[in-house]
């Protein structure tokens, strides 16, 4: 998932008006013992759309609303039935046949092959955020009522998985229609079903949208006509509550039964014997990426400098700043435990080399400018992590000044190159490492490759890469891994993005409520939940 | 001639010092000790460099560690000690307050004389500049400037004297709007002074009280506001010990209170010591609300 939308933790001039609203909040009354399960977290909603929404909020809101094929197992690795009981792929990985369940929609019609034909196509056709799930369909036919076959352009050995992804999830064809949305090639300019999405749903999840106030609540009402097992809740309210450590007094007042955003450093700090946190390692990761096309950096910020600067780093100091050991050093633009992870030894720090390899380069007394977004994210305060930065390349010789930057004016001076170093964060869509080849390798119009060289492609672009990449998509297992293997190589190589933290998630619960888990494609399965 | 030349100026000296003394015993306790405050933090700012105090930019202990001898108010998530980071602060704070009320009372000073002594157009034209000014909520406005300017604290002190000249044109409007009906301005106009120099020798001097006592109440909530353009990310850029963005940095790591106690506490101290200075000033100027 890319980094436009999301933002978490706290927000400067939310925090600034902390004081007051943690004790002024209009925060729902004790949820203890009731049918209703209440949720802390800062929204960051884009839409509720599932072919415009990107977001982390919207991944567990579109997985208890709407059901995608197939879903991601408790193990966070193997696919599962959803819709789908169960599926064939033929041999080179470019064709899929998918055969539905016994499923109903909320309004009692069943789920058929034209809804699932309608759905990807409107997500490919409306190209929104999420659309990028289905690059290279070429077509998708409903073989019968209940069977789909999809057809795609290359070998894509992760077209399985990217259907687990909760943007997938399969519309209501009949009633989006009738709500002004539209799934044919008109769709980006003529679909006006968005507002629509954003009060109502049309979908087959144990869960319906009851109403969403941005800024204020996400409320879900138990799908009574849901095919499968009843969900425990009848219903099901997030409240925004900005930061950490709000969400961390309403857990332990009872006014949530769970807080989704709490940092390792604040959960230390919970006394409430009510209360169950348990860290859990997480896919997610912070990075600085280097720009050398920003200006006036193309004979500056060359390979090897960028190695040094690399090797500045104190990556295990890193990890302690900024989550306070709660949390793994990464070494690829992969996170840990993804295919082709492995092998990978995570980079380390050599001040001596570093220094050698400035001096070589003739970069001995280099300044630099890292502009970022002012943000908290995972718990990573950007600001503490880019001043722990700061101090480590100072250690070579090398000054870096600190522009912390809002989002809108970050997204503005990203795309023209204002500055060389900068620090983002990346959250998975679902299980697989193809969706980090195709944001982070350096091949042609991929969109780091665009971020990293301002138009001038010449200067980062790997031309293994694109033979690798596809490598992995024609094979799997084993194979796949270890092509995969073979790209998070030439990714580390390339020294454009340099991964720093992959912070560890903490689970924070009433101790009354079980069933809380982090999914690598849907963040929280809300139907899982349940009150003991 | 020599002989008084050097007799007089000695006693001149000390009769202002004298003054001086007279003046501060005259005032208030509250208004002494904001006084002794400000002086503290003066004193600090001017010396804090030679002080033998840990490098505030400098990784100097465990991070988050509690109020200790060795760290008298803790160290922050980065490991540097706070106490040296608030006292390095007021480097930051107060001469920018300095700055922007000294650029706030002359720019407002002179427009809102202008408007005052020549009236007709140009008074209309400025006085509504201000109404506009004025009708935002300062905080908002400095947001928005800063905001477009982009952060760092020069565009913070820019976007602060923005918001604030407009109180200091109409403080002095007002006074002069007063001053040019007396009889003493009359003279001088019938004794052919041209009108610049009637509005700047012969009203203007009379003019400054109000100005006086409302720029030292105004130096704190400069600290204020430039503390929370800082907290907003608006103002002072990392790793500058600026207490608002030390104060920000504290929030997130809300129960390591010392991270936000000692900059908070400087804050605190010195808006507290200029509403109280300035209080003092006025009753000393202004017999009636005395």
């Amino acid at each position: 998932m890319t980094i436009n939308i999301r933002r978490l933790g706290v927000r400067p001039l939310a925090a600034l008006l902390l004081a007051g609203s943690v004790l002024s909040a209009p925060l729902p009354a004790a949820a203890e013992d009731s049918d209703t399960l209440v949720i802390g977290r800062s929204m960051d909603v884009n839409s509720l759309d599932p072919a415009r929404a990107f977001c982390d909020t919207c991944q567990f809101y579109l997985t208890a609303v709407y059901e995608t094929l197939i879903t991601l197992g408790e193990d966070n690795k193997s696919l599962v039935p959803n819709l789908a009981e169960s599926w064939e792929v033929n041999d080179d990985f470019t064709e899929f046949t998918f055969h539905l369940k016994d499923a109903a929609f909320a309004d009692g019609s069943p789920v058929e092959a034209s809804d699932v034909v309608w759905t990807f196509e409107r997500l490919k056709n409306l190209k929104g955020s999420p659309s990028f799930l289905m690059d290279g369909l070429v077509s998708a036919e409903a073989v019968d009522p209940r069977t789909i076959k999809i057809t795609v352009e290359a070998p894509n050995s992760e077209f399985l998985n990217k259907v687990s992804a909760p943007y997938t999830g399969i519309v209501n064809a009949e009633v989006a229609k009738a709500a002004g949305a539209i799934g044919d090639e008109t769709a980006a300019e003529a679909d006006k079903a968005e507002s629509w999405f954003m009060e109502n749903s049309a979908g087959s999840g144990p869960f319906a949208l009851a109403g969403y106030s941005p800024e204020a609540e996400l409320r879900l009402a138990r799908n009574d006509a849901y095919w499968g097992e009843a969900p425990a809740f009848s219903e099901i309210v997030v409240t925004q509550i900005q930061d950490a450590v709000s969400q961390a007094q309403a857990l332990e007042t009872g006014q949530v039964d769970i807080a989704m955003q709490i940092d390792p450093d604040t959960a230390k700090s919970i006394r409430s014997p009510d209360v169950v946190t348990e860290v859990v390692p997480s896919f997610n990761f912070v990075y600085i990426g280097f720009i050398p096309g920003a200006k006036g950096m193309a004979d500056v910020l060359t390979p090897d400098v960028r190695e040094a600067l690399a090797l500045a780093v104190d990556y295990d100091g890193m990890l302690d700043f900024t989550v306070g050991g709660n949390g793994k050093k990464q070494a690829a633009p992969i996170p840990n435990g993804f295919p082709g992870t492995a092998g990978l030894t995570p980079r380390s720090q050599d001040i001596e080399k570093a220094k050698e390899m400035l001096a070589a380069a003739g970069a001995s007394d280099l300044k630099l400018v890292a502009g970022y977004p002012n943000d908290n994210v995972y718990g990573v305060d950007f600001n503490i992590m880019m001043q722990k930065l700061q101090q480590d390349f100072k250690a070579v010789g090398v000054e870096l000044e600190l522009k912390p930057l809002t989002w809108a004016v970050w997204r503005e001076e990203l795309g023209t190159g204002e500055w060389p170093i900068t620090a983002v964060y990346y959250a998975p869509d679902y299980f697989g490492s193809g969706q980090y080849a195709a944001y982070f390798a350096m091949v042609d119009g991929y969109p780091w490759t665009k971020r990293a060289s301002v138009g001038k492609p010449e200067l980062v672009v790997n031309a293994a890469e694109t033979g690798i990449y596809a490598k992995a998509l024609a094979s799997s297992g084993e194979a796949a891994d270890a092509a995969y293997a073979e790209l998070a190589d030439e990714m580390m190589k390339d020294t454009i993005i340099l991964p720093l933290v992959s912070p560890d998630l903490v689970l924070a619960h009433r101790s009354d409520i079980e069933g809380v888990r982090y999914s690598a494609c849907c963040n929280l399965p809300l139907a899982e939940i349940k009150r003991k | 001639m020599s002989v008084i030349g050097t007799d007089i100026a000695p006693s001149a000296n000390r009769r202002r010092i004298e003054n001086s003394i007279r003046t501060f015993q005259r005032l208030p306790l509250t208004a002494r000790i904001g006084a002794v405050i400000l002086l503290f933090w003066t004193i600090t700012m001017l010396t804090v460099q030679l002080w033998p105090l840990a490098d505030p930019l400098a990784m100097v202990g465990r991070r988050l560690q509690p109020p200790s001898l060795e760290h008298w108010l803790g160290t922050d998530a980065l490991g540097r000690d706070v106490f040296a980071r608030t006292m390095e602060g007021s480097v930051w704070s107060i001469p920018i307050a300095f700055i922007v009320v000294a650029a706030a009372v002359a720019i407002g000073s002179a427009l809102g004389a202008i408007s005052g002594y020549f009236g007709g157009l140009l008074d209309s034209v400025i006085m509504r500049a201000v109404d506009v000014t004025l009708s935002f909520p300062p905080i908002l406005l400095a947001m928005s400037v800063a905001a477009t300017l982009g952060p760092g604290l020069g565009n913070a002190t820019i976007a602060m004297v923005v918001v604030w000249w407009p109180i200091y044109a109409r403080l002095m409007r007002a006074q002069v709007l007063e001053v040019r009906e007396r009889e003493h301005v009359e003279a001088a106009i019938a004794g052919g002074a041209g009108r610049m120099r009637v509005l700047v020798v012969h009203i203007m001097p009379l003019c400054w009280t109000p100005t006086l006592v409302n720029a030292t109440m105004d130096f704190g909530q400069v600290v204020l506001l430039a503390a929370s353009l800082s907290f907003i990310g608006l103002g002072a850029t990392p790793p500058s010990p600026e207490w608002g963005s030390m104060i920000a940095e504290g929030a997130s790591k809300f129960y390591s209170w010392w991270i936000a106690f000692g900059p908070g506490m400087a804050i605190l101290s010195v808006v507290l010591a200029t509403s109280f200075l300035g209080d003092g000033l006025r009753d000393l100027f202004d017999r009636r609300s005395a």
